[in-house]
């Protein structure tokens, strides 16, 4: 038997998180050490995987099948393609950073490591799996720890946000269940096993549009989609550092991973009749979220705004049905997540220290921190798409297609761009430059030790900027598979 | 006939300890006062044991009128499970005071005498005779409160209980009237006459009502919140565990039996409805912990149904599933209930004083945290499991708006239940003292939680032997 390098990047996390409880609370520097080791095992896996992934295959690799609940046609089945390769690489980029990160948070850190493994095993989970009982499983543990962190460790109307962000996110995954069981009982179906549903279930064009506009909604909600964004810019704002980066650069994934992987893939019919309609909604998505991130006076809910526009761009790529568009998606939401778990680790720095995020409060940050500027600085830079950065290639594939299959809505998602640079340079500009505010003398940069994980999310981000052709190789088989071309 | 006393165990042993527990009455209370918890906790673990020994023993007994079989030795053992909880749970129950200590664990008894009689009936009278049993046992036990609400929740439970009998008395008439017969096996085997007559249906109705009594149900579900909340909280315990699953054990059955009708499909579904809305709404203003969990019985009862009017084996083995997953995971929650009422004093704690329960007890407020989020059908654990293939079941006989519906009255659930977690984990507790759990309760509290998060994760087996215990029944 092969070596189960899927599972046990599953795995590790959660016997990290048993470890920790196993922890008595005091130790607190071998807790933090535990929550490391699991994501260091991680990240080493992932990075291994993608050395060892045969990108000229469309078909699932490293397939791990073990029978769950025979009756129900559940089985314990893990895989990997061109569509979750480049997400469980940023799953375990960020969590490592995230570990990092949060090696200043002091208070109860035992339940704070023990959520954090907890939710990450829960996003793995649903990367990684092909059966939907399990997708559905993974998803809902990715969701629940997230209510703890904002509710114990969060900041700003924490309680508001946290009971909004997880019922919205239930409330999406309640479609999910629905349609899941839905296509479970529909004749040749009586499995949750993604490729047996693809081959057994001949889904018609009427429960196509139906069923597909179901799946839709739930996953949307995740995905941030106009109008089912509210929870995220709340939810962002309120949640502690580390669960910022994991939530902005990696949860919100979930859902347009999710789009791709079941709803898309199970439901091509109904994905192209409801596809210009997706592409309004990202539209609004892209134009509706930069607006109000204009307005914003707080930096995180900037960032929170931008990632509403910026999921907008994943959208549109998808919404494009072509092999080009979904690239685009694909890269964005990888480069995306880096990009906005740089930021969040830039303002949780900036947040500790000043103890203000309000733009007006803040201001010439960078004589006094040049480090962390750089860092925010570059972070925007990506935000708005400057060439040689990840998110500068993915936008490039999006529009491309945008503007060939929807030529008005590609136009005037270029012209939005515009105002993503207005906000990001002002936003620099106010908080990093101008006049030095005197409160804030205190302020120290960051230490090496907090340097390195910012510093790998900016290596990551140059280095698939610089060298694109490496992740658009992985991801262009299975995308041209998914769309059958 | 044929009396094998085997077939018989669980029943004989808990006749047996009732009477030993009967004799006790005779001495004086302070004699008996030390070694009485530790006897019940004897009894209870040897009812279980005798339960899982009997397990796989089948037959009928008493003229055909009680049947064994994998069913309804599964339910026992269930309900024996139940027993021990609830027996765990009494070490000092603070509302009942010592006099009467002997008195509750008696009717406790003949309380699970009478469920696990109503598990094996397959015959009407035998059905009333058991449900009666422990019916009034469970009035009896809601009225042993010694503070100032003595009987109120006795008074309420027993007058709704009696109205209930009466309907279920004379839906029984009906049935009996139109079939000639008092036994479950002869009428279905008339099924398909009956079926056309309406008035059979209106039978099955008005009997139906009893057991949606016990289960909670609307229409039948108004004595919950006002029992839960004036009996003691361990009887509160027993009767959101152990009298639910019986109900949903005589459910299965007589659905088995009867069949489920296009029309009468209708109607449960629309009970089923209204049990979750009405249910998942009154809770998310409940400000009494034990009157919100009578809430939320009530929309779990709605949950229940919607698997069981599936009238598959597939929503029956999920039915039968998804009562032990309940019986787990309310058990879960009340033991937390207890033991901050019993650092309180007072048996009626309010949401507002779980404040600070993570300081005060990082187990329990964990404990807690698993059974509401277990309540409310989070993975990985066991209601989720349970509530999947409920709902899978009931999704495969085309009830899709019911399942939708269900889904989403799930998120509406979690609103209260988080609402306690917020408490536990967020706010800064008035009383810091902190809840030191005793030995046992830390066995048990760490058993709890291995059963909810095991059976969520691992449920194949008892899966596969809810199915075959739904086959081996032979009445589909």
């Amino acid at each position: 038997m092969t070596f189960p390098i899927l599972s046990s990047i599953l795995l590790a996390p959660v016997i990290g998180l048993f470890a920790i409880l196993l922890t008595p609370r005091k130790y607190e520097t071998l807790i933090r050490l535990i929550g490391l080791v699991a994501a260091a095992i991680t990240l080493v896996l992932s990075i291994r995987l993608c050395f060892l992934f045969n990108a000229q295959d469309p078909a699932f690799q490293f397939v791990e099948n073990i029978e769950w609940i025979k009756s129900y046609g559940i089985n314990y089945s893990n895989a990997v393609d061109g569509l979750n390769i480049s997400m469980i690489l940023l799953t375990s980029i960020v969590i490592f950073c995230g570990v990092l990160v949060s090696w200043t948070i002091t208070f109860r850190v035992k339940d704070f490591f023990a959520n954090m493994l907890f939710l990450v095993s829960g996003v793995f989970g649903v990367f990684m799996t092909t059966n939907l009982f399990f997708f559905f499983l993974f998803y809902e543990i990715a969701v629940i720890p997230m209510y703890l962190l904002i509710v114990i460790w969060g900041s700003t109307n924490k309680q508001y946000a946290a009971m909004k962000l997880t019922l919205y996110l239930l409330l999406g995954s309640a479609l999910m269940f629905a349609g899941f069981l839905y296509m479970y009982s529909l004749p040749g179906g009586h499995t949750f096993d993604l490729v047996a549903l693809k081959q057994n279930v001949s889904f018609s064009p009427e429960i196509q549009k139906i069923l597909f506009l179901g799946l839709f909604l739930g996953f949307g909600v995740l995905a941030a989609c106009f109008p089912f964004h509210v929870w995220s810019p709340d939810g962002h704002v309120a949640a502690p550092t580390a669960a910022s980066m994991l939530h902005a650069g990696v949860l919100m994934k979930l859902g347009a991973y999710g789009i791709l992987r079941v709803a898309v893939y199970l439901l091509p019919q109904g994905a192209h009749y409801w596809a210009p309609t997706i592409a309004v909604l990202s539209l609004c998505n892209i134009v509706y979220g930069a607006m109000v991130a204009t307005q914003q006076k707080d930096l995180k809910f900037i960032i929170g705004y931008s990632s509403v526009s910026h999921m907008g761009i994943v959208l549109l790529g998808i919404a494009t049905m072509t092999p080009i568009g979904f690239n685009g998606a694909i890269f964005q939401m990888f480069s995306h997540g880096l990009m906005t778990a740089l930021f969040f680790a830039c303002v949780g720095w900036i947040y500790d220290g000043c103890h203000t995020r309000m733009l007006d409060e803040l201001g010439g940050l960078s004589k006094k921190a040049p480090v962390i500027s750089t860092f925010f600085i570059i972070a925007g830079l990506c935000g708005l798409g400057l060439p040689g950065m990840g998110s500068f290639v993915a936008e490039l594939l999006v529009t491309i297609a945008a503007v060939s299959t929807y030529p008005i809505i590609g136009i005037i998602s270029i012209l939005a761009l515009l105002i993503t640079a207005y906000y990001v340079l002002s936003a620099v500009q106010k908080a990093f430059y101008g006049p030095f505010n005197h409160h804030h003398e205190h302020f120290t940069d960051i230490n090496f030790f907090q340097f390195i994980p910012r510093a790998i999310l900016v290596g990551c981000l140059i280095f698939f900027g610089v060298f694109p052709q490496i992740f658009i190789q992985w991801i262009s088989v299975s995308t041209r598979a998914l769309l059958g071309v | 006939m044929n009396f094998s006393l085997s077939l018989f165990i669980p029943e004989t042993l808990t006749l047996i300890f009732s009477a030993i527990v009967f004799f006790m009455t005779l001495f004086k209370k302070e004699t008996i006062e030390k070694t009485l918890h530790p006897f019940m906790i004897f009894c209870a673990l040897v009812l279980a044991a005798g339960s899982f020994y009997s397990i796989r023993f089948h037959g009928t007994l008493f003229y055909d009128s009680y049947k064994v079989d994998l069913l309804s030795q599964g339910f026992k053992f269930i309900l024996s499970i139940a027993f021990l909880l609830t027996v765990l749970f009494s070490e000092k129950p603070i509302s009942i005071g010592q006099a009467r200590r002997v008195e509750y664990f008696l009717f406790l008894l003949s309380s699970t005498l009478g469920m696990m009689m109503i598990v094996s009936s397959v015959n009407l009278l035998m059905l009333y005779l058991a449900l009666e049993l422990s019916s009034y046992s469970l009035y009896l036990l809601s009225a042993l409160r010694q503070d100032s609400r003595t009987a109120e929740a006795s008074v309420k439970y027993i007058i709704f209980g009696a109205a209930a009998s009466g309907v279920m008395l004379w839906g029984f008439s009906l049935i009996t009237g139109l079939s000639g017969t008092i036994s479950l096996f002869e009428i279905a085997k008339n099924i398909p006459t009956l079926i056309l007559e309406p008035i059979f249906l209106v039978g099955l109705l008005f009997a139906s009502f009893a057991f949606l009594f016990k289960l909670s149900g609307f229409p039948a579900h108004f004595w919950a919140p006002d029992v839960y909340e004036s009996a003691a909280t361990p009887v509160t315990n027993f009767i959101a565990t152990a009298s639910k699953a019986a109900a949903v054990a005589i459910l299965i059955r007589i659905f088995m039996v009867m069949g489920v009708p296009p029309k009468f499909v209708t109607i449960l579904g629309v009970l089923a409805f209204i049990s979750m809305t009405l249910g998942n709404c009154v809770a998310l203003v409940q400000q009494d912990v034990k009157r919100l969990l009578a809430y939320s019985s009530i929309a779990q009862a709605g949950y229940i149904l919607v698997g069981l009017l599936s009238g598959s084996a597939e929503g029956y083995s999920s039915g039968f599933f998804y009562a032990f997953a309940y019986v787990l995971m309310n058990a879960g929650a009340f033991l937390a209930v207890i033991l901050v009422a019993q650092a309180l004093d007072h048996d009626n704690p309010q949401i507002s004083h779980f404040d600070g329960l993570a300081e005060r007890s990082p187990f329990l407020s964990l404990l807690l945290l698993l059974s509401l989020l277990s309540l409310a059908g989070i993975p990985p654990l066991v209601g989720f499991t349970g509530k999947w293939i409920l709902f899978s079941a009931a999704m495969d006989k085309g009830h899709w708006f019911l399942v939708l519906w269900g889904v989403i009255n799930s998120v509406v659930s979690l609103f209260y239940y988080l609402t306690i977690v917020k408490h536990a984990y967020l706010e800064k507790p008035k009383n810091t003292a902190p809840i030191i759990l005793n030995f046992t309760t830390r066995v048990l509290g760490l058993a709890l939680f291995c059963a909810l998060v095991f059976l969520g994760i691992f449920p194949n087996t008892f899966i596969r032997f809810a199915q075959q215990a739904i086959s081996a029944s032979g009445l589909l």
